[in-house]
């Protein structure tokens, strides 16, 4: 009896620790432990024996089942430990690679840079009270030149080379059409800006474009003075730049504005020493600005005793280019996202 | 525009100035400058040297060997010129002379005989054309001496202006004008060049009359005759100022009236008097087909438009732009008349652009210039012809017409109105002394002010108050003008609802759908269009295009679009791209008579190898973009015909927002993948996004979680192949409303055991009612119902 008991412990261990499975264990602890199982058949016919064999041999075999439960469970437990290997091993990764089978990332969509510009350029304005204008690309001849003191013939539309269009209206060739517009739309005072897409009758080159964005700003309230224009030139650019930037305001002529201005800033590549981008000068040429000419309040149905205003118009383009050192205008417009994809 | 500091130095004391500072501050405060040139630095170490001897070069036939004398030294230089001789005296640029950056003298070899220094032609030395050999100068000029002492009026220093900072002032054309400024800027005394009581000696009479019959084109016209003329070469003071402004001397009469022109701004022109048939000088505007050969020996047809001056046969000016051949001086001539005059800046613009002769003259009449000048200038040319030819004598008075004399310009305004304007302090002692220096009048007392305006600001320049306050701004200087934070309300802005939805329409396509924003220009051309097969002429059109690629504006976003897919496709194997902007449809007209313009977004899917219909991808960024805005009453409908040439017929979908459509979502046909050689499929979106802006939103509500036991029910059906999938759902949903909760189609199956032409559709229906748990019985009487309405549609169950 005994020596059969321990024919069956040497074939469990033997079986429990060659058992490649999870599963397979659990067939062998049925087959040995289990209620009809080889031990608990032996311990079955314990009756059969006499009381002092058979307190011997049921404390052998309680022993031996104690002892192969746990040569079982550390199998187990073994079995577990390289399933999970195995997984980890299958599941390596070439954590190099940007995607699956390939070193090109997932691509996430952008903006457009004139996109973003113009929405922080928004956010800055909106923050301060100005509302967003909007006014059409084909506008008529009232809106951008008349309107804004420009009258038929008058010098300064030679500096605004115009597309005119088939039904005798133009390509709006700055966003100051919409400042009359505007006036029409809201009693004073108001704060706005419209940014938006203007065109110039212009040969295409790395520095001259066609088509391209700016924004216009407009405040009109009672005194409106120098004083508050260079107050928000000033908050604008330290916006937009990030920093304080030094300016400088001189006489710059518009028919629309009176006293008109170019506004510079201190080359931001070589901090105001002078460099070929600025052509020695330590300056580069902005925006030009002014307080709003009575004539054009006049037009907008302003009476200019009461109201007084400041204009300026900022073009993205260049700005943008500033700010990322991008050589050549055309790329706004190209298309290509191996540019895009770069803001 | 070039300003001569010599010739301004005759108007302002310049002494003790830096060019370049006098430039900055004239940028600060007057016109853009774009640079301060030094003009024949080089004769400052040119000198006069003689020549002690000459003798040929032993190596090369050309060259001579010359030994000089430069007062302190002896030295030896090879020179390739013919006409020197021994004792001559002559002009040497010593080593380390520089002739611009591109060339220095230098201590060197020539053909194996040494040479220090470099004998100067006049053209080498800048001082006139003449490159015949070197110069020789005279022979008591003292040895050592610079060219720059000898030829002090060469030795220029010159500022340039950016023509397009003074289109509005008339006077910045001249040095007079500038000259004033600086002696405003640095509080300098500014002396006129003209001495008005020169005509107290002209003769009572005339040999000539002046008629304007057009005083609208032409509003003053002033002749002098003067006669012992001889006509010659300027002297070189003259030569050098005219060189210095730009423009090459011709004779002294030529010389003189450009020298006028730029000194004090009138354009003058001067007629031989014996060419003029008859007696009087008309001015008048030109007959139709008149024909006038200007100067340059061109002809012209001229237009009754044009101002001319005419004699008594016919125009011998095209008035303010160019003299006629017919009345020109020349080495003859011994009596002229002199013509300052006033023109229309805008017939004098329109001339000038037809006949394409922006001319200096007709640069500066377009500018508007006073009237006053004429008289002026004329005085002012008469003077210089009296020091430059001995002899010459005025054979006239001035015949001055002038049949509406201009009124003086005054304005009425403050020093508190200038000061509010400027937002800063100034008091009223410096405002005062800004506008006397500016030469205005003041009148006025308690802070009022009567302006006074000098004519030559009057014309267009200054007529407003707020015209003052730049004027005491931009000399006070705006940097000393500290910044305000103005005192307004505060409240938030009115919105923009459009740019709002634009704005919200590219965060979802960039952010959540993964798409790069694109801008594409506005413009298409015919080539575009014929190559998409839909070129029915419908754009509007631009009169002056740029390129036949970009003659009219585009009516839908989709061609660029099309375009960028072609270019990206050879970089990129995989992008999504979208452009938000404006199309331009020239049937439909807004208020203001002009083309509506209507904003639409469009997008399109890429993939060089796709393993699934990319028109899936399209369709559900679309579907989502209106599904997040939120636009209800859309709906999307197969669309099969009256599709746009570059949608393929089988892969189209329509948006309708209610009744309207709004949208398409289409693969690429293949005939315009083949037209672009696109390789791989494309799909793209095209909405018109004024419809959605304009669409009923609906708002986002909780629906309460299911509480109650959803039941799916699985089923396959067999259909045709060109059945869509949308009319079996609607059946099922039909079947019993209240029952079907959700219905999808989980997959289609096509091919074996499916016969051809037929496919199977998998689809999960799940049952479910709100308030309850649903029982076996209401359970089996549902699908029987769904089954059976399949059944009755001709949709048999697999
Ligand atoms: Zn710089």
């Amino acid at each position: 009896m005994e020596q059969k008991l321990e024919a069956i412990r040497a074939a469990a261990t033997q079986a429990i620790s060659s058992a490649p499975s999870i599963d397979e264990l659990e067939s062998i602890r049925v087959k040995v432990l289990g209620r009809k199982g080889e031990l608990t058949a032996i311990l079955r016919t314990l009756g059969e024996l006499s009381p002092e064999e058979r307190s011997r041999v049921g404390q052998k075999s309680n022993q031996i089942k104690a002892e192969l439960e746990a040569v079982l469970e550390s199998r187990k437990a073994d079995l577990l430990d390289s399933r999970i290997n195995e997984t980890l091993k299958e599941e390596w990764l070439d954590v190099t690679l940007a995607s699956a089978g390939a070193s090109r990332a997932f691509e996430p969509g952008r903006l457009h840079p004139l996109s973003q510009i113009q929405y922080e350029i928004e956010n800055i304005f909106t923050s301060m009270g100005f509302t967003v204008l909007d006014g059409p690309e084909v506008e008529t001849d009232y809106y951008n030149f008349e309107a804004l003191n420009i009258p038929a013939h008058h010098p300064a539309r030679d500096m605004q080379d115009t597309f005119w269009t088939e039904d005798g209206n133009l390509l709006r060739t700055h966003t100051s059409a919409i400042q009359v517009r505007g006036m029409e739309r809201l009693k004073p005072p108001f704060r706005v800006i419209g940014p938006g897409r203007v065109f110039r009758y212009e040969a295409t080159d790395a520095s001259h474009e066609n088509t391209f964005y700016q924004v216009e700003g407009m405040m009109v309230d009672r005194d409106i003075s120098v004083a508050d224009l260079i107050y928000f030139m000033k908050v604008l650019l330290k916006e937009i730049f990030g920093r304080e930037v030094a300016i400088r305001l001189r006489p710059g002529y518009f028919p629309f504005v009176e006293p008109g201005f170019e506004l510079d800033i201190h080359c931001l590549i070589c901090d105001g020493k002078g460099c070929s981008v600025c052509k020695q000068s330590g300056w580069v040429e902005l925006l030009p600005c002014g307080l709003v000419h009575p004539n054009v309040l006049r037009y907008g149905k302003i009476d200019p005793d009461k109201w007084s205003g400041f204009a300026f118009g900022l073009g993205m383009n260049r700005l943008i280019m500033m700010r990322y050192g991008i050589n050549d205008i055309r790329h706004f417009q190209s298309g290509d996202i191996r540019f895009l994809r770069q803001f | 525009m070039w300003l001569s500091f010599n010739i301004l130095s005759r108007m302002v004391d310049l002494s003790g100035l830096d060019p370049d500072e006098v430039a900055l501050r004239l940028t600060m405060s007057t016109a853009e400058t774009e640079g301060v040139e030094r003009m024949n630095a080089h004769l400052d170490t040119i000198i006069a040297v003689k020549l002690l001897d000459v003798r040929p070069h032993p190596n090369a036939d050309k060259l001579t060997l010359c030994d000089v004398d430069t007062g302190s030294e002896k030295l030896r230089v090879v020179c390739g010129a013919p006409n020197h001789k021994k004792g001559d005296i002559v002009a040497l640029a010593t080593v380390g002379t520089q002739f611009g950056v591109e060339f220095t003298v230098k201590k060197t070899k020539i053909r194996g005989e040494d040479s220090s220094g470099m004998l100067c032609s006049e053209k080498e030395m800048g001082l006139s054309d003449d490159h015949s050999g070197i110069m020789i100068l005279p022979v008591d000029t003292k040895l050592g001496a610079t060219m720059s002492g000898l030829f002090p009026s060469w030795r220029d220093t010159r500022i340039e202006i950016d023509n397009k900072s003074i289109t509005h002032r008339p006077d910045l054309w001249s040095h007079s004008g500038f000259a004033r400024e600086i002696a405003s800027l640095y509080g300098r005394a500014y002396t006129s060049p003209v001495d008005m009581s020169i005509p107290k000696s002209f003769p009572a009479g005339a040999s000539f009359d002046v008629r304007i019959d057009s005083p609208d084109g032409a509003p003053r016209y002033c002749g002098l005759s003067v006669k012992n003329i001889k006509i010659a070469e300027s002297p070189e003071w003259l030569k050098a100022a005219v060189s210095a402004v730009g423009m090459r001397p011709i004779n002294n009469i030529v010389d003189i009236t450009n020298y006028v022109m730029v000194e004090i701004g009138q354009p003058m022109h001067a007629f031989d008097r014996a060419k003029l048939r008859g007696d009087t000088i008309i001015v008048r505007m030109a007959a139709k087909d008149e024909n006038l050969t200007t100067l340059d020996g061109e002809e012209h047809r001229l237009s009754t438009e044009d101002v001319v001056i005419a004699d008594r046969d016919g125009a011998v000016a095209l008035a303010g732009v160019m003299g006629g051949g017919n009345s020109e001086i020349d080495d003859a001539t011994t009596e002229i008349v002199l013509e300052a005059a006033n023109f229309n800046p805008v017939n004098i613009r329109k001339s000038a652009a037809r006949y394409a002769l922006r001319t200096e003259a007709a640069i500066r009449f377009e500018k508007s210039l006073a009237p006053g000048l004429c008289e002026a200038a004329i005085i002012r040319s008469f003077d210089l012809i009296r020091q430059i030819i001995p002899g010459a004598e005025a054979s006239s008075r001035i015949v001055d017409a002038y049949p509406v004399i201009a009124k003086p310009v005054r304005v009425s305004t403050s020093m508190d109105f200038i000061r509010k304007k400027l937002g800063h302090p100034v008091d009223d002692k410096r405002i005062a002394e800004i506008l006397s220096s500016l030469d205005f009048e003041l009148k006025g007392d308690a802070g009022a002010l009567d302006i006074g305006v000098p004519g030559y600001r009057a014309t267009r320049d200054i007529s407003i108050p707020d015209d003052i306050v730049e004027e005491v701004g931009r000399i006070y200087g705006y940097d000393n003008i500290p910044p305000k934070a103005p005192m307004v309300p505060c409240a938030p802005p009115p919105a923009n609802e459009k740019r709002a939805m634009e704005r919200r329409v590219k965060q979802i396509l960039s952010r959540n759908h993964n798409l790069i924003e694109v801008s594409n220009y506005s413009f298409v051309g015919e080539d575009l269009l014929n190559r998409l097969k839909m070129n029915g002429d419908r754009e509007l059109r631009l009169r002056n295009p740029l390129s036949q690629e970009q003659d009219r504006l585009r009516r839908s976003l989709v061609p660029n679009l099309i375009k960028n897919i072609e270019l990206n496709q050879r970089y990129n194997d995989a992008f999504r791209i979208y452009e938000l902007g404006r199309v331009y449809l020239k049937e439909k007209r807004t208020d203001t008579a002009l083309a509506v313009e209507n904003t639409r977004v469009t997008g399109a899917v890429y993939r060089k190898k796709a393993d699934s219909p990319l028109f899936y991808e399209a369709r559900a960024i679309a579907a989502d973009l209106l599904g997040q805005i939120g636009v209800s009453g859309v709906r999307l409908l197969p669309a099969e015909k009256n599709l746009p040439p570059y949608a393929h017929p089988g892969r189209s979908l329509e948006i309708l927002i209610g009744k309207d459509r709004a949208g398409l979502v289409f693969e690429l046909h293949p005939a315009a993948r083949e037209a672009f050689d696109i390789r791989g499929p494309a799909a793209l979106f095209d909405l018109d996004l004024d419809a959605v802006i304009a669409a009923k939103k609906t708002g986002r509500a909780f629906t309460e979680l299911p509480r109650f036991p959803e039941v799916p029910f699985e089923l396959s059906v067999l259909a045709d192949r060109f059945t869509y999938a949308a009319d079996i759902m609607e059946t099922i949903r039909k079947s019993s409303r209240e029952l079907v909760r959700t219905a999808d189609v989980v997959s289609v199956y096509e091919g074996d055991p499916v016969p051809a032409g037929k496919k199977s559709v998998s689809i999960r229906v799940v049952f479910a009612a709100a308030d309850r748990t649903l029982g076996p019985d209401e359970i089996e009487k549902a699908q029987k119902k769904v089954i059976g309405d399949l059944d009755a549609k001709g949709f048999k169950l697999r």
